[in-house]
């Protein structure tokens, strides 16, 4: 081969290599988006919303009253994760000095467990024929007493259960009022955030506990309403 | 010529028939439960740094004990000392449960539940707050007992209510659920003692507790023409079939 035509493959060659190499940077660069593009959907942190205007029942000692307080605050989306911040939100307003409604500082709340209504069962199916050895029993459902049991007022109606930390309960003040007060404004401030809760329950640590401090009853289920009248009257007195 | 086939009762007239078997029980007009809340290891709200709740909720009912009795009332308390246990086995505490059962044998024409406070001034009178049921059901639900007596409970609290405001003493008539007036089945208060002024101590106040004691017996006087039993209700719902 003469010496031009060694010349003319040689430039090929490195034009191809060129050519090559722009090619692996672009698809390169288009696999870097794709797994950017992917990251980006990707939950790394629970959602918050932005920023807005959350309603609290906040109560009061000196005169027995609920009142509406609206704070800026940013909350997470998902409902039970909400009520949950919500709740822990409204101990660290009793917490503060100078506090209408004074309670111990920390956190209230375990969880808030959220069942949609009506609560219904399961019970083994006395019907069925026998399970053999290993065999599951057959279950049938069981629907809700209907003397117990308060239907959903709207389709969607769900039952909260409120876990209440046991050093919350223990260190609450003890008085008919100031017990009442705190369960008024608990379910005030629910209701008022998130209205598909009809029903509110109570637990502590986990378990039924009949009183708050000796006095307001936690064992019964309260219906989830308005707790302020008229803007600054609580339905206590 | 044939008899008519004899058609279902329609659920009206299976409830009116069911209403016709069962009277309304009778109630002792004569008779007061007085439960002092609290004793025991289980002392209450602490009213001040020498008084604990158990001890005022007591004497209160010692010296509400001694008016109706002088009235004529039979008076049972749930207990008399500052320790709260079963009458049956003196060793066991009594519970919530223990209390509103002793109160509902006793087929009163009121159950006080007594208790105390140190904030506000003043009596307190709580009414549960249970949704008002037409009729006490024959096998209802221990937590919501209180729900047929509702309605004759608001009005002893109005009638208390008055006769300690003609006693010028600060009154405050409201609704609660405290434990275990639900579960009572006669007509039921909270009766919470509070400070007479700013100065907690003035709920130790012979003579406020005995103008309190006064103003309650006197309108538990008037209360036992007028309290009435409600209805009573069959178990089964009309339209609800039984189970075979």
């Amino acid at each position: 081969m003469s010496l031009r035509g060694r010349r003319i493959v040689f430039w090929i060659m490195i034009a191809g290599i060129i050519a090559m190499g722009v090619v692996l940077f672009l698809h390169r660069q288009q696999a870097r988006g794709r797994v950017e593009h992917l990251a980006d959907d990707l939950p790394m942190d629970a959602p918050y919303t932005n920023e807005q205007p959350v309603t609290f029942a906040v109560a009061n000692d000196d005169d027995g009253t609920i009142a509406t307080t609206t704070r800026q605050l940013a909350l997470p989306t998902e409902t039970t994760a909400r009520a949950r911040a919500l709740l822990d939100h409204l101990a660290a307003e009793y917490a503060l000095p100078g506090s209408g409604h004074p309670l111990q500082p920390g956190a209230a709340v375990n969880e808030v467990f959220l069942v949609p209504l009506p609560v219904v069962g399961h019970a083994v199916d006395s019907s069925a024929a026998a399970a053999g050895a290993g065999e599951h029993s057959a279950t049938v459902l069981v629907a809700p007493d209907p003397a117990t049991t308060v239907n959903p007022q709207t389709p969607g109606g769900e039952l909260a259960v409120i876990d209440l930390r046991g050093s919350f309960v223990n260190e609450h003040p003890s008085g008919v009022e100031v017990e009442m007060l705190t369960l008024l404004s608990i379910i005030g401030t629910l209701h008022a955030n998130l209205p598909q809760i009809e029903q509110v329950r109570f637990l502590v640590d986990g378990r039924p506990r009949e009183t708050l401090a000796g006095h307001a009853d936690l064992l019964r289920t309260y219906p989830s309403r308005e707790t302020v009248t008229r803007g600054t009257q609580s339905s206590l007195r | 010529m044939q008899s008519q086939p004899k058609l279902p009762l329609t659920s009206a007239e299976r409830t009116r028939s069911a209403l016709a078997s069962i009277p309304a029980l009778p109630f002792n007009r004569t008779t007061i439960v007085l439960d002092p809340g609290h004793g025991g290891t289980d002392s209450g709200a602490r009213i001040t740094d020498r008084t604990v709740e158990k001890d005022v909720t007591l004497a209160l009912a010692f010296r509400l004990r001694s008016l109706l009795t002088a009235r004529g009332f039979t008076v049972v308390l749930t207990r008399e000392k500052s320790e709260a246990n079963t009458p049956t086995a003196p060793f066991m505490p009594l519970t919530l449960d223990d209390r509103a059962g002793m109160a509902n044998h006793e087929r009163a024409s009121a159950c006080l539940l007594l208790h105390a406070t140190p904030s506000g001034t003043g009596v307190h009178l709580y009414a549960s707050e249970l949704e008002a049921r037409t009729g006490e059901v024959t096998a209802g639900p221990w937590l919501t007992g209180q729900a047929a007596w509702v309605g004759q409970s608001r009005a002893m609290a109005n009638e208390m209510g008055e006769a300690l405001t003609r006693s010028r003493l600060p009154v405050v008539n409201g609704a609660a659920s405290v434990r275990p007036l639900d579960s009572l089945t006669c007509p039921a208060l909270v009766v919470e003692l509070a400070p007479l002024s700013d100065d907690a101590e003035t709920i130790n106040d012979q003579s406020y507790q005995q103008q309190v004691a006064q103003a309650i017996s006197g309108a538990l006087v008037a209360w036992q023409t007028t309290a009435q039993a409600p209805t009573r209700l069959p178990a089964v719902l009309p339209g609800v079939e039984n189970r075979p």
